[in-house]
């Protein structure tokens, strides 16, 4: 029975062809414009590390002085470079990692090649390891690259082939600035979405944009290399030069704690929280006690990655599609409608309702499979369109197959919902009332 | 007229005016909404940034590997080398843009002793005419000249400069009695050692690199220094329509052959724009979008309830014809059953719109929807029903009388 | 009253002209009671849509109420229709959404008297059918022969000149029919002129003249009449003997 529902409702395409035709536009327009917003929503609200996202931590520690302070304000999202050297030698958690972002050129080998305006991070050997970066070539550096201030250097697997070509540069020499660097690994293709391990940046934002390489933290500080991020300083102007800058509480540095469970977080929040007391009693920090240690997610809300606007678009599409629904209920219900004589005559011959009613609820989502296949073709469109928009749009305005999926099964169901009245209608027809009026 | 009688009709086949009157209130909840984001987007996207004729200007980004030893002579050999290209009328180097979305943000103080600043600007420093280059209008005072440049190595060397022309805004917000600022003196931080500066001058408005919503975005600083750096912006103003050949004349002459210079960034004033509002313009045209289709089916879906009303009603639109009914008559009770219905929906959109607005203003930190929105799409929607009925509500009217006499 | 002269009624389609009245007279007198007769397919329904102003005619001659009604334009033939006509259909034609009262009301609506006005005519009108204690039900609520007063009433209320019935018992049985024919009798009795177009004979027998048509053309007007008459002297001969 229900092929011969399946075909009928597939025959009824084409019966009031303008009338079927506006439903599966209407229904498509409203899957396509909520799917391809919601889509955007989705893959900026991802979960970039999900296997690890809720041991990861952010800390964050109020380093203003007591000019302007308000109880309880939101302590700076990065942390000065005492804080970091002290927490890097915490031993809390199982890694921990600091970095902050570099400019700089990149003089290739070969002297025919123009030098390379590069954008990269620099920071710990844990970096990799805590967040599982995938290496085409080579290894990451070692603990004690760190310790001896090794000017050593991870590029990305882009700035690789753009001066070495497709081969293992791993031991070759470049020039990063006015110092020389060995080639210890090649990343592989690492682009997590959003870019949470260096939210604060100056290339890109949350969801465009790449490190092209790696040096060590110590590395950098060692050629005095300034960050190229935000650069906060609360308090009296920092000293002058190099050294004064990175003795002051100025915050530029992002850091992360990895613990060994979920629960880690109370334990090094507590941790936290007792380093902010003794740097106070020190008089390192001015401000009383406040601290935050976040987890991943929460770390991605806190810097509100996901765009306001993205998400008012969502909402006023959700709202679009509801009114596409009623639209498409107020039209099946006509074309329903207009064949009461049709129900009153299969009735007649021995239909129950329930067959009337799955006949007409299957008739209802062959226009949702038709809508949704539509409707699957304009949310690639929308999304194109949305991805035109900038760089960090096109990054997030991809459909996976959840998404794919989910779109489909919107439209059968928006169909269905929109089906079911005209449907439930159709069935109350009694069978010998129509035959007469015809 | 007969409302009454439509009334009691109306609620005997409630399914589809229902649909409907839930339908064009959701329309007008989701429109008027819609409408006042567009028209506030559009209004902060349009706000002047004080630039005199935006499409003239461009700027350059040039920087070495090394800083160089010669860096300030090598600026001023740039500077002159983009002045003597031809179409160019003015070049000033500058830390940062209007509209550029990077810079400098700085706290700003009228007395050291003050534990709260008194403003937070946007802190431009220029060794050149950069007033005259941008286009500002100069309200007050002077502008800045040669002799006021402070040659500075940032970095190493903790002065920032010290005279200054500030935007009107933020004279204001300095001095709300309304005196001259011309002559005051303001602080940069409060620290013991924090900058000095004399306000030489005032302009009409210069915007910040982020252009704020509030007032905030007109709160500008200009001052007088040549940084020792190891790259250089340059802001230039050309004839008129010549601004791609110009910018493409530019890059070839700093990064001629000899040279260690490399383009890090350009960009003309109208790209700037562009840019710094696209997600606005991005949100203007998803809700036009939106807008737009959302009436289309609504009206889509008027048109389709009404002549099913109509193909259900021929019998009985022949027999009020025989009873006497004009063409008009039928025309009439068409529409003004349509506008019955939207006349509930719409007022149940009020309702929404507000709903709607108040989640908006409570979860996305929008502002109040202005009750002028909802008059205006009340009146909009209504116009759409009347003409989307009109179409069926003809047909109805032009169905024979004869129709009444017919069996069946 | 009515009065049609040489009347004809073509119907057009691209391939069959269909002559639905060719060279119709007939002339009914104020206060009369006239059945039209015919069988199926004579033009029986074009004479009473023509009649009632409800189709126009190709050529030739009707006086509706002494007023040329050719070529009079389609707000006119709607004003002549409220004002002088009342219908009564074979279907009851009353609108299903409508209770009594309203239904009753609709032509008065469109004659543009004040409510008071209307409301005193439709009171009066479903008094006259004894149906006005019913005034807030629906039609569905009611059997084929109330439903069919209401359709008396409402052509009533307007007073017409002309009342005219389309098979106005068709629907009903014996017993309901012969009530309906009776109000309508009643009505004749105090002046209104009525066409009533039936195929039934023994109806027809019942009005003061019978007009017979076929193929669109009226046939022996006062032959059945006569007859009638013929038969009527039989039978009190007989009874006599």
């Amino acid at each position: 029975m229900f092929r011969y529902y399946l075909q009928l409702g597939f025959r009824s395409l084409r019966r009031n062809p303008v009338l079927t035709l506006l439903m599966v536009i209407t229904l498509s327009v409203g899957v396509a414009a909520s799917m391809s917003t919601y889509t955007v929503l989705h893959m900026m609200s991802g979960d970039p590390i999900p296997n690890k996202s809720d041991r990861l931590f952010v800390p964050q520690i109020d380093t203003g002085n007591m000019i302007g302070y308000t109880a309880g304000e939101e302590p700076d999202d990065q942390l000065s470079y005492p804080d970091t050297q002290r927490l890097l030698a915490s031993g809390q958690g199982v890694r921990r990692t600091a970095i902050f972002g570099i400019n700089s050129a990149i003089t290739p080998e070969r002297a025919d090649m123009a030098p390379l305006l590069t954008d990269g991070g620099a920071t710990t050997s844990d970096f990799f390891a805590m967040f599982e970066v995938p290496f085409r070539y080579g290894n990451p550096w070692h603990a004690e690259d760190d310790a001896r201030n090794s000017d050593v250097i991870v590029l990305s697997r882009a700035t690789s082939e753009k001066l070495f070509g497709d081969v293992d540069p791993v031991g070759r020499e470049l020039k990063l600035g006015d110092a020389s660097y060995r080639v210890v690994g090649v990343l592989g293709e690492w682009e997590p979405l959003p870019r949470y391990y260096r939210i604060i940046n100056g290339n890109g934002g949350a969801f465009a944009g790449s490190d092209d390489f790696f040096i060590p933290f110590s590395a950098a500080v060692r050629h005095e290399k300034r960050n190229s991020g935000n650069n906060n300083c609360s308090g009296d102007a920092p000293a002058a030069g190099y050294a004064g800058w990175i003795a002051s509480d100025c915050t530029w540095i992002q850091f992360w704690f990895e613990g060994a469970s979920a629960d880690d977080q109370f334990v090094i929040k507590a941790w936290l929280d007792n380093y902010a007391a003794e740097q106070l009693r020190l008089g390192w920090l001015k401000r009383p006690v406040n601290t935050r240690l976040r987890n991943t997610m929460q770390w991605l809300k806190h810097l509100e990655v996901v765009g306001r606007d993205s998400r008012i678009q969502a909402w006023l599409a959700f709202g679009f599609l509801l009114v596409c629904l009623v639209n498409t209920v107020g039209l099946l219900l006509a074309k329903f409608s207009a064949r009461a004589g049709e129900v009153g005559v299969r009735r007649a011959l021995g239909a129950t309702r329930r067959e009337i009613f799955h006949q007409y609820l299957i008739e209802a989502s062959v226009v949702g499979l038709v809508g949704a296949a539509l409707g699957l073709a304009l949310s690639f469109a929308g999304l194109w369109l949305i991805s035109k928009q900038s760089g960090a749009m096109a990054a997030v305005a991809r459909m996976d197959w959840t998404m794919l999926l989910a779109t489909v099964l919107l439209s059968v169901l928006a169909s269905l919902i929109a089906g079911f009245l005209p449907t439930w209608r159709a069935c109350q027809v009694r069978p010998a009332l129509q035959l007469k009026s015809q | 007229m007969e409302i009454r009688p439509i009334v009691s009709a109306l609620l005997r086949n409630k399914t589809g005016a229902l649909l409907i009157a839930a339908q064009i209130a959701l329309t007008l909840a989701i429109v008027s909404n819609a409408a006042y984001i567009i028209r506030d987007r559009v209004a902060v996207s349009s706000r002047p940034s004080g630039i005199d004729d935006e499409s003239r200007i461009f700027n350059i980004t040039v920087g070495s590997i090394d800083k160089p030893d010669d860096a300030i002579a090598q600026q001023k050999r740039e500077e002159q080398l983009l002045a003597a290209l031809p179409g160019v009328e003015s070049v000033a180097s500058s830390n940062q843009v209007p509209l550029g979305q990077s810079g400098w943000n700085m706290s700003l103080f009228l007395d050291k002793a003050q534990t709260e600043s008194s403003a937070h600007m946007a802190f431009y420093f220029t060794p050149g005419p950069l007033v005259k280059t941008l286009g500002l209008k100069l309200i007050e005072g002077r502008d800045l000249i040669e002799a006021d440049v402070d040659e500075i190595d940032m970095g190493n060397d903790n002065r920032l400069g010290h005279v200054a022309v500030i935007s009107q805004a933020l004279a204001r917000k300095l001095f709300p009695g309304g005196e001259s600022a011309t002559g005051e003196h303001v602080f940069v931080g409060n620290a013991a050692d924090a900058p000095e500066y004399e306000i030489v001058g005032v302009v009409e408005r210069l915007q910040s690199p982020w252009s704020q919503h509030g007032d905030d975005g007109e709160y500008s600083l200009i001052t007088a220094i040549r940084p020792i750096e190891s790259y250089a912006n340059y802001i230039v103003r050309t004839a008129p329509g010549q601004v791609d050949r110009v910018m493409r004349d530019a890059e070839a002459a700093l990064t001629r052959p000899g040279s260690d210079r490399q383009v890090i960034d350009k960009q003309t004033m109208t790209e700037t724009r562009e840019q710094r509002y696209r997600a606005d313009s991005a949100m203007v045209w998803m809700l036009v979008t939106v807008t737009v289709l959302l009436l289309l089916v609504t009206a889509s879906g008027i048109v389709g309830m009404a002549t099913l009303w109509v193909n259900q009603r021929r019998k009985q639109i022949g027999v009020r014809r025989a009873l006497g009914a004009r063409r008009f008559d039928i025309l009439r009770y068409f529409l003004t059953e349509n506008l019955l219905i939207s006349s509930a929906g719409i007022a149940l959109g009020c309702v929404l719109a507000l709903a709607l607005n108040q989640l908006l203003v409570s979860r996305m930190e929008l502002a109040r929807l202005p009750l002028g929105y909802l008059g205006g799409g009340s009146l909009a929607l209504w116009l759409l029903g009347v003409v989307a009925v009109y179409g069926p509500a003809w047909r109805a009217a032009v169905i024979s009388p004869a129709i009444a006499t017919r069996s069946a | 009253m009515l009065k049609m002269t040489r009347l004809s009624k073509i119907y057009r389609t691209r391939m069959i002209e269909t002559h639905a009245l060719r060279g119709f007279d007939i002339h009914v007198r104020e206060g009369e009671f006239v059945a039209v007769t015919g069988p199926s397919g004579s033009g029986k329904t074009t004479f009473l849509n023509i009649a009632g102003l409800l189709e126009d005619f190709s050529s030739g001659n009707y006086l509706l109420d002494g007023v040329d009604v050719s070529g009079i334009d389609d707000n006119a033939r709607s004003r002549l229709r409220n004002e002088k006509l009342g219908f009564i259909f074979q279907g009851f034609n009353l609108i299903p959404d409508l209770n009594l009262f309203d239904n009753v009301d609709v032509p008065l609506r469109y004659r543009g008297f004040a409510a008071a006005e209307r409301r005193r005519r439709i009171e009066q009108a479903l008094e006259q059918v004894g149906l006005a204690s019913r005034m807030r039900h629906y039609p569905a609520e009611l059997s084929g022969g109330q439903q069919q007063r209401v359709a008396i009433a409402r052509a009533l209320a307007g007073t017409p000149r002309l009342l005219l019935a389309d098979e106005p018992t068709g629907n009903l049985d014996s017993q309901m029919a012969r009530s309906v024919l009776e109000l309508l009798e009643a009505i004749n009795a105090m002046g209104t002129t009525i066409v009533m177009v039936t195929h039934d004979p023994e109806l027809a027998a019942r009005a003061q003249r019978n007009v017979h048509i076929v193929d669109g053309q009226v046939t022996d007007v006062m032959h059945e009449t006569a007859m009638r008459a013929v038969e009527r002297i039989d039978a009190s001969m007989h009874s006599n003997a």
